[in-house]
This record gives structure tokens, sequence and C-alpha cells, in this order.
């Protein structure tokens, strides 16, 4: 329970592939090893407010960045950025939206419900990786977290 | 007055002789003694003199009965200076008249002098002279000249000298006698007589002590009723006479005249009864006074004559004045009906006046000239209706009682008339149209002024008007009928075509429906290909990815074959990716609404450079963009066209020495020819129609790497656009790309 506590980042990606080397990026340039991976967005919004299987005492958990797919089974990235960014205690945690989507209405709607950063994951895998230690050195070293 | 001149010329004179007679008497006694004059001072003689009662003021009886009176005491004094004692008896006149006639008395103290008296009596000098006056009652009115006495009762005091004037005048038939005048005035009080005649002054004085004031003296002169009055003695008697004259003289030199006379009649009585003081002031103050009067008379008089001397200046300048204005005036007048006539003879319309009569009374030029005229004395003064207006336009007879100026004119009123004609001097006729208003003066119709114009014109211009509308109505009505027919067919033309709407209708009902479908399947298409961009793409990331981590965590495990193998699998997963990437973009070309702005072609062509070429592929190229007009089109598309284009002359001049690409533009009227031009590895033209190919390549994948979708994008998008692509080039010397876009969409 504390190790969740102490949850630094936390990926929402059903791409077990993705998530995979976004960990891989993320250990590899020594940013963090605090990570949890959760598979949609239900166990999100779970972990999040500390329900269901995540029920603790506590109201919140408040990871210093979240990183967001979009395409979710059950709720879907939007429904989730949107739960994150309506309520007060959650609102302040940066989501980076990190998603194969380019579709303009995606962005512009990430945008409109409070996204922090919106990153379409590049296919190639360097450019991918690199993007992953780009936005972890931006957001966890040089972009000043509130603390939480 | 003239008279009393004489009187006073000859009593003056008469006064100075006598005493220069008495002074010379006096010295001399012995030789100025005349014949008749004898004078004894010795011996003082006694006389017996009459006296009248009642005969005031000169003749009255005092209280103790003694006689007194002005001419009493005058007699008296004048006896005395002649040294005569006197005794006196009291008598009425007639008697002591008689008395004296008959020598029972030797004198009398007041007698008027007549000539009937002078037969009997001798008189000394007059010393009062007496006014007759007719006395009335004061509410006699009938009495104002001697001659209206002629009717009347008079009455009179017997042998008094108004009695003997009455009688020797006439002046009645009726004379009544009294003993006394106090008798008479009271029958004339009492209403028995008419009048009274009398001494003025004596008569005053008797009513007064009668205490009468019911009787008044008339203003009417007595003339022959002057009576001088004097001393009486028997005629003959002429010793006593001389002896009354000397005294009565010597009375009158020596103021004692003066003194009894102001004692009896005070100093304002008239001339009559001292006629020297009288002479005196009429002497030292009237004519004195007269002379002021006339000097001031004439000075009035000459203020007077110079007040209407300068009135009749005053007049004259006047006059000249309102002369010299009614000149101007004149002048005016002239000058203004100069202009009235230049007026009149200036219109184009014809203008008479006429009097009541109907005649003429002016006219103007053109109203001469349209009659048929030479000038206005053939006109003027004749009747107008007889002249000119004798007819009818139909060739009846205009009888001038219907006339319709004279009627409207009499009534006052205005009229305008353009349905009758006028007649010429040649005997023609013209159609005419007038006004006539009638000429009011003071409220009065002093006659009428007519204006007239000729109509012939207008009258021409009528019938021709109603001609044309005829034959237009003809026309109408003809035009009408094929119209009506046209309608018809219209009609049933309609029916058609409201069918044809109706299917119409109901096509573009199934159009839209149509439509609808495929909007749904479009929009099925676009999450298709959402799915595909996110689905397909992700697997591909994990064979890349995880042939990387292979290599990375196992490189020292596999040998070169197995290196090789991993990056031939990695590759393709490349390749996939693109391939979808582009699949996915043609597919957004085909499906998606063309958004028109006006693109700027320059910026775009310079941006797709910036975008796609690398840090040194910027610094190698030589990349020049030249003056490209914009264009209307979707920007999202033409950006696609412009990275397509460049990305492929990037790339296929990756290996020439000559890394050169030139973009240009031209007008060609409708549209506007783009060109990218590259000094790149060029192709053959054989193969130029399979260049825009979907999938096609005309370079092998180890060559120049590729999907061979980019110009088949670029392709459609012009298409889109309603413009068209083609290429030129030659193997080994670079290739020239075209797109021509539309300038009207």
């Amino acid at each position: 329970m504390d190790e969740i506590n102490q949850v630094e980042i936390l990926i929402v990606e059903d791409n077990p592939s993705d998530a995979e080397i976004a960990l891989r990026a993320f250990k590899k340039n020594k940013l963090t090893n605090k990570i949890l991976v959760v598979e949609d967005g239900e166990e999100a919004l779970d972990y999040l407010f500390c329900k269901g299987q995540y029920a603790t005492n506590n109201k919140v958990s408040r990871p210093k960045i979240i990183l967001l797919d979009l395409k979710l089974p059950k709720i879907n990235g939007l429904e989730v950025l949107k739960e994150i960014k309506s309520h007060p205690e959650t609102k302040i945690i940066p989501v980076i939206v990190l998603t194969s989507s380019k579709e303009e209405s995606d962005i512009i709607e990430s945008y409109q419900l409070g996204v922090n950063s919106y990153i379409v994951k590049p296919v190639d895998f360097e450019k991918f990786v690199e993007a992953v230690r780009d936005l972890g050195f931006y957001w966890l070293l040089l972009n000043q977290l509130p603390r939480l | 007055m003239s008279t009393n001149k004489d009187n006073l010329q000859f009593r003056i004179i008469t006064l100075a002789l006598l005493m220069v007679a008495h002074l010379i008497a006096f010295s001399s006694p012995d030789t100025l003694v005349a014949h008749n004059y004898s004078i004894s001072y010795s011996t003082f003689d006694t006389i017996l003199i009459g006296s009248e009662p009642d005969y005031p003021p000169y003749c009255i009886v005092d209280e103790d009965g003694q006689p007194d009176g002005f001419s009493i005491e005058l007699f008296m004094a004048a006896a005395k200076a002649a040294g005569l004692q006197v005794k006196i008896k009291i008598g009425i006149w007639e008697v002591i008249k008689n008395e004296l006639a008959d020598g029972k008395i030797d004198a009398l103290p007041l007698v008027g002098r007549t000539p009937e008296r002078e037969e009997i009596f001798g008189f000394t000098l007059p010393y009062l002279k007496l006014h007759g006056a007719v006395f009335v009652r004061k509410d006699t009115k009938d009495i104002h000249s001697l001659r209206d006495l002629t009717e009347k009762k008079l009455i009179i005091m017997k042998g008094d000298n108004a009695d003997e004037y009455a009688r020797r005048m006439n002046l009645s038939e009726d004379i009544f006698n009294t003993n006394t005048f106090e008798e008479a005035f009271q029958m004339l009080a009492n209403g028995e007589g008419d009048a009274v005649i009398t001494q003025r002054v004596m008569g005053l004085r008797l009513l007064e002590n009668m205490e009468n004031n019911t009787i008044k003296p008339l203003d009417i002169n007595l003339p022959d009723f002057r009576q001088d009055f004097c001393f009486a003695v028997k005629k003959g008697n002429q010793e006593l006479l001389n002896q009354l004259n000397e005294g009565l003289s010597v009375v009158i030199a020596n103021d004692t005249y003066q003194h009894i006379y102001f004692k009896w009649f005070g100093p304002a009585i008239k001339a009559e009864l001292s006629t020297e003081d009288i002479v005196r002031v009429a002497l030292f103050i009237f004519f004195p006074l007269v002379i002021i009067m006339v000097v001031l008379w004439v000075l009035v008089l000459r203020k007077e004559v110079k007040r209407r001397t300068r009135r009749l200046r005053n007049e004259i300048t006047n006059h000249k004045n309102t002369w010299h204005e009614l000149t101007l005036k004149q002048e005016k007048l002239a000058a203004s009906e100069d202009q009235i006539r230049l007026l009149l003879d200036s219109t184009a319309e014809g203008i008479y006046g006429i009097d009541n009569k109907g005649d003429c009374t002016l006219i103007n030029k053109s109203a001469i000239e349209l009659l048929g005229y030479e000038n206005d004395s053939e006109i003027i003064g004749k009747n107008m209706h007889i002249l000119i207006h004798h007819t009818k336009a139909d060739g009846s007879r205009y009888p001038i009682d219907d006339c319709a100026i004279y009627n409207s004119f009499i009534a006052g009123k205005r009229t305008h008339v353009d349905t009758e004609v006028l007649w010429r001097k040649d005997g023609s006729s013209f159609p005419v149209e007038y006004y006539s208003y009638p000429i009011q003066q003071d409220e009065q119709v002093v006659g009428a002024v007519i204006t007239f114009w000729d109509i012939s014109d207008k009258k021409r211009t009528e019938k021709e008007l109603l001609k044309l509308t005829e034959e237009l109505e003809l026309t109408v009505e003809k035009r009408t009928a094929e119209l009506n027919e046209k309608v018809l067919k219209l009609d049933k033309s309609q029916q058609a075509m409201l069918y044809m709407v109706e299917d119409l209708n109901r096509i573009t009902a199934e159009l839209k429906n149509e439509r609808r479908k495929l909007e749904l399947s479009n929009k099925e298409l676009e999450a298709f290909t959402y799915s595909v961009s996110h689905d397909l793409r992700a697997p591909m990331r994990a064979i890349n990815g995880f042939s990387n981590f292979l290599l990375e965590d196992y490189a020292d495990k596999l040998d070169q074959e197995g290196r090789r193998y991993l990056d031939t699998i990695k590759k393709n997963a490349i390749k996939m990716d693109k391939l979808i990437t582009d699949l996915l973009s043609l597919s957004r070309v085909t499906k998606a609404d063309l958004v028109y702005t006006t693109v700027d072609m320059q910026q775009m062509a310079k941006r797709a450079f910036e975008d796609m070429a690398t840090t040194n592929e910027k610094q190698e190229f030589i990349f020049e963009v030249k003056n490209l007009p914009s264009i209307k089109g979707d920007a999202t598309l033409l950006t696609q066209v412009w990275q397509n284009l460049v990305g492929n002359a990037l790339k296929y001049c990756s290996k020439a020495s000559v890394k050169n690409v030139e973009i240009t533009a031209k007008d060609a009227k409708d549209e506007i020819v783009y060109k990218i031009n590259d000094s790149g590895a060029g192709f053959n033209e054989k193969y130029k129609d399979k260049l825009f190919g979907m999938f096609q390549r005309l370079h092998r994948d180890n060559e120049f790497e590729g999907t061979g979708v980019g110009l088949a994008i670029v392709k459609r998008i012009i298409t889109r656009h309603g413009g068209r692509v083609w290429a030129e080039g030659e193997v080994g010397q670079g290739a020239r790309f075209y797109f021509a876009l539309p300038k009207q969409l």
C-alpha cells in the first residue's frame, strides 16, 4: 500500500507492449521507479479516487503525473480526463495524453477538457522512447510540480 | 358825432365870444353895451317862475314842499348872477306853460326848445340837451322801432316836448295824455298803455323814484327828439332874456354849473348833461384813446397781415410741393403705364379688357395679331362679343346674353373656357382657350380682363391623340386575344411543370435520402479510419519496439544474420506504418469537404520546405519560391500537396550533386499553373501516366523509398479542386511537376 501511495507516474494504457516501452523509457533514463500501470479507464479512476480495489482511507491518490491513452476499453480516455479535471482534488495533477490518434477532434476535446499536454505516439520506436524520455525530463524535472 | 363837433365848435366860439363880451363889459361898462342888453346892479328885481312838481331831477319838490332840482338850482344861480330875485310857484306843466304864455309868470326854468314854442317863448342859451326814449314794460317784445308805435297806445304828459314830438311826428293815432309822467308810468305799469315817450334821463330817474322795475327804456333812437333845454321867457321879454343869458353864462363860466351838475347827476352821466365836460373828455381821453386804439389796431392788423402772409406763403410752398409730388407721381404713373404696356405686349397670350358694356378698353399686341388686325384702333371701343365672339364653334349663332364671359363677370366671377372659337378680321375662326377675370373697383365690377390663346394645335393634337387611342385600343384588343391564347398554353405548360416539379421534389427527396445514407456511411468510414489509425499502428510500434529491445539487450547473443533479420522486421514495420498513414491521408482527401479560403501559396510552399527538410537538407539545398500568386482552395489539402511535392523533390535530389528546387507559377487566364522543378533523379517519361497512379512507383524501393501513394494523393486533391496535374522529366536530369488550379471556383 505504501508503494502505491508513493506512485509518481500513473500510466493508463491498454496496450501492454506500449506500456512496456514506456516503462523501459522511464527506467532507462533513470527518471523514476515508482510507476503504476493500469489497463483501462475504470481502474484508473478507481485508483485515483481510492475506490474498488484501491479503496483506502484516503480520498484521492495523487501521482505526480498521469500518462493517459485515449483509446481505452470500458471508460475511454476522454471521459477519464474529464473526471480527473473536474474534481478539485485531482484537477491539479498534470495529465499528458499519449495516444496514437492525431485526430484534430481528439486534440481539441482534450485541450478543452484541460489536458496539460498532448503527445502523439511516434510510430518509430526510437522516437517513441525519445518522446517519453523528453516528456519525463520535462514534467518531472523541469516543470515545477505542486506539492501534493 | 359830427353834429356834436359842430355844436362844440359853435359853443366854444359862442362861449369865447360871450366871455370876451363879459370881460369887456366888466372892464368898460359904458362903452360895450349892446342895445338889447341892459344890466342893472343895484336893484334886485324879483321875478316869478313856475316849476313842475315832478320832473326829476330837473324840477322836483323836496320833503318840505319846496321846489328843487337841477333846473331850479341852476336858475337860481343864474338869476343871482344876474341880480335877480326869484319866486317860485309849483304847478303842472300844462298850466305853468300857459301861464308863461299869458305872462302870468316871468320865466320857466326848464323848457324844451321847439319850433312851435319859439312862437310863444323866448329861449336862453340851452344849458341841457336831453334825449328822448320810448319806455315800455319789460315784457313788451313787439316794439323795435318808431314804426312799431303806430298801432300802439302812447301815454305822454300833456304839453311835454314828447307830446309835441309825438304829435308832430304822428307816431301814433292813440296818444293819451296825463298830467304828469308819474301818472303815465303808472298807467304803463298797469298795462293801460303800450309805451311812454319822454326824456330818457328823466324817465329813468322817475322810475327810480317810483321804485319801479317793470319798465325799461328801449334803445330806439329818437333823432328828432333831441332837445335843447333853456330857460324861457315870454316872447318879447328881451330884457329878462338877456339877463338870464348873462347869468347863465356866468354860472357856466364860473363852474357853478359844473357844481350843480355834479350835485344832481354825478360825474358819470352822459354828454346830455354837460356837453363841455363831455367835449373835454372826448378831447383829452376819447380821441387819444381812439388814436391809441387805431395805432393798436394797425399793429394788430400788421401782425395779422404778417401772419396771413406767412400762412399764405406756407400754403404756396405746400402747393408747390404738392404740385411737384403730383408731377413726380404723374411721371411714375406714366412709367408704370409704359411698363404695363410693355408687359402686356410681351406676352404670347392675347389680353384684352372690356368695360361693363362689353366694349374693348385695352388690348395687347399679341391679341391684335391673333385676331388678324393691324392696330388697336380697329378694336378699342367696339363690343368684343359682336366683333370676335359672335358665333359658336359649330356655326350656330352665339347670342350676347349667353356669352360666357359676359355672364361670368356680371356675376363677379371668373371663368375658364376652352370649347369656343374666336373670329378673326378676315372672317376665319380659330379654337381658343381663355380665362376671364372680373375687374373690381370699390367692390363694384367695372369690367373684365380676358386672356386667350390659340389652341388649334392643341385641338389637332387632341384629335390625333384620340385617333391613336382608338387604334391603340384595337391593337390592345388583338394583343389581348393573342395573350389569352398564350396564357392558356402557358397554363398547360405550367401544369406540366407542376408535375415535373412534383417529380423533381420526389427525386430530391430520394437524393436527400441517399445523401443521408452517404453521410452515414461517411461517418462509418470515419470511425473506421480512426480505428485504423489507432489500432493498426499500435502493433507496429510493438513490433518495432521489441525488435529494438532485442537488439539492445540481446545483441551480443545474436549473430549478424540474426541482427539483419531484426532489421528487416523493423524496416517492414516502419514501411507498413507509412503505408497506413498514406492510406489514411488518401481517405481523408476523398471524404473531407473542401473549405475554400484564399491560400497564400508562397507561404505554404516555403513552410512545406521548412517542415519537410532536415537541417542538413536546408543547408545543402538551394530552394527558391518565386512570387506564387494566391488562389482559392482548401488550405489543409493544399498543404498536403506542397508537402508531398516538396518532400518528393527533396527525396529524389538526395543523391544528386546539384540540389536545386525551384517553384514558380504562371498566370494562364482562367487558371494558375504552379511548377516545381527539381534537379534530382528525374524519371522516364515513358512511364509518366503511371506517375500519379495508386501504389505506382517508378523507382525501386532500394533507390528511393516510398509508398507510391503521395502523388496519387496530390492528384486526387488537385482534381477535387477542379484542376489538373502532369509532370515532365528526364532520367538523371530532374523533374518538373505541374498542377493547375482554376481561379474561379
